[in-house]
């Protein structure tokens, strides 16, 4: 069965698929650094009082949530250009990544924020502190170490989704399947491979997500001398 | 109306919803005096001393604290809120910092004092409630009792004129509480104004002048501590009295 399995082809391959496996890292992280800024910005709104800021926040958020990456990749890939925006393929991708990731990362940030009991709150109102000093004080420093977790999960899910930049052509490491399927015809060659390249991504996450979680989980626990 | 106390309600109402959680209450309290707030659960004495420094807004009614009257636009709630020191019945430490880092927090952020400074301070009010060996601990490494005494040295990093308490004891294993009242006792005789809830009688006893009893969001009775105690005057703090006492 595996005698017309050509490791000969991957090997040939390797240089394109670590071009494509480079690309797919820099430009999660890019898209991941993206959608952290687009999550703050929008767990900030969402957890205003005043309607003003929350409703466009949550209004966002729902509309992301509820529509396919895809389509929304399409209508920016294909959309803005007919509004007048041209941009390269690559600037559209990590946009629409930022853009559906950050809305995931805004309800991480939010549901830590709301998981500091309501106490820690009171306790810096009582002793004078701004709603400022309050958030980054106390707040914010405790949210953080519950929030990395997920947000590391959200990193995986973040990278598998890259793959559909494959479709607007970005040379990243699905592209880079694709071409060894087409180019030779060998569509197994071509995706188990990239199915390795991901699946290695993904243990280098889980890996930073344990030790995340080990550190963070040992720091209160400093010993007192 | 001539005589300001250092927290003084005139006629003050609270609604949550339908319900009147504080009816008409008129009180003040004197500086340097404490005073012990007690009643049954659900009688709105907790709601009385939060609104003092503004966790709990008012309806009706005029509150002055130190001269300055809530609700007033000239009145800037967070530096008052400096001058009044909140102990909460769960403690409400900052689990990521350290025993001394609670204490410093605010006096560095808020107080604006150099963090040496701040921090010699936070030490020695550490060793004041007897916890010198804890300073580099977090809260999740101490007992209940010496969290509440981190928490008091965290109010008293602040160099407050009112202390309040909302049952300070309440969320301690018996063996804790005698640690935490020792420690409000010390507060108490260097001359704090203090408002205390709480049901501890020997507490009362020792260092409040005046104990008030409230019932369904009214103050029903009010005397010194020894009158209240031992000859309760209303029939409802008589049956509070007798279920408080029975063991």
């Amino acid at each position: 069965m595996l005698e017309n399995f050509s490791f000969r082809t991957i090997v040939e391959y390797l240089p394109l698929f670590g071009q494509g496996l480079v690309t797919t890292v820099w430009l999660s992280l890019i898209s991941f650094a993206g959608a952290l800024a687009v999550g703050i910005v929008l767990s900030a709104m969402n957890l205003q009082r005043g309607w003003l800021f929350r409703v466009p926040a949550k209004a966002y958020i729902d509309a992301v949530r509820a529509t396919p990456l895809l389509a929304q990749l399409y209508f920016l890939y294909f959309g803005l250009p007919r509004l007048g925006f041209v941009l390269p393929e690559l600037v559209v991708g990590i946009l629409a990544l930022s853009l559906n990731s950050g809305a995931y990362v805004a309800e991480i940030i939010r549901a830590g924020i709301l998981s500091i009991p309501r106490g820690q709150v009171e306790a810096g109102v009582a002793s004078g502190m701004t709603y400022v000093q309050r958030m980054r004080l106390v707040i914010l420093p405790q949210a953080f170490k519950v929030t990395i977790p997920p947000l590391l999960g959200q990193a995986i899910v973040l990278v598998k989704d890259s793959a559909l930049l494959s479709l607007i052509s970005v040379a990243e490491l699905t592209r880079a399947g694709q071409l060894l399927a087409s180019d030779r015809f060998m569509p197994a060659e071509g995706f188990i491979t990239i199915a390795a390249f991901y699946l290695l991504l993904y243990y280098c996450l889980k890996g930073l997500a344990a030790l995340s979680g080990r550190w963070l989980g040992l720091q209160p626990a400093r010993s007192s001398t | 109306m001539t005589k300001t106390g250092m927290i003084d309600f005139r006629g003050v109402n609270k609604w949550f919803g339908a319900l009147n959680v504080l009816r008409d209450i008129t009180l003040s309290v004197e500086p340097r005096e404490v005073v012990v707030v007690c009643g049954p659960s659900g009688s709105g004495k907790s709601t009385l001393i939060r609104c003092i420094n503004g966790l709990e807004t008012i309806r009706d009614g005029d509150l002055v604290v130190d001269g300055q009257r809530l609700g007033d636009p000239a009145t800037n709630m967070t530096r008052l809120r400096t001058e009044i020191g909140f102990v909460f019945q769960s403690f409400n430490l900052y689990p990521h910092k350290t025993a001394l880092e609670n204490v410093t927090l605010a006096p560095i952020h808020v107080r604006k004092i150099p963090r040496t400074e701040a921090e010699q301070a936070g030490r020695e009010l550490l060793a004041k409630v007897g916890l010198a060996d804890k300073v580099d601990a977090y809260p999740a490494q101490l007992s209940g009792g010496q969290q509440q005494r981190v928490a008091i040295a965290r109010c008293l990093g602040m160099r407050p004129k009112i202390m309040l308490f909302d049952e300070p004891t309440s969320a301690l294993d018996p063996e804790m509480i005698s640690e935490v009242l020792d420690v409000m006792v010390a507060v108490a005789e260097e001359g704090m104004t203090m408002m205390v809830v709480t049901h501890e009688m020997g507490f009362a006893r020792k260092v409040a002048q005046r104990a008030v009893f409230m019932d369904a969001g009214a103050i029903v009775e009010s005397g010194t501590p020894e009158e209240f105690f031992s000859a309760p005057k209303t029939d409802r703090s008589r049956a509070f009295l007798s279920k408080i006492l029975r063991h």
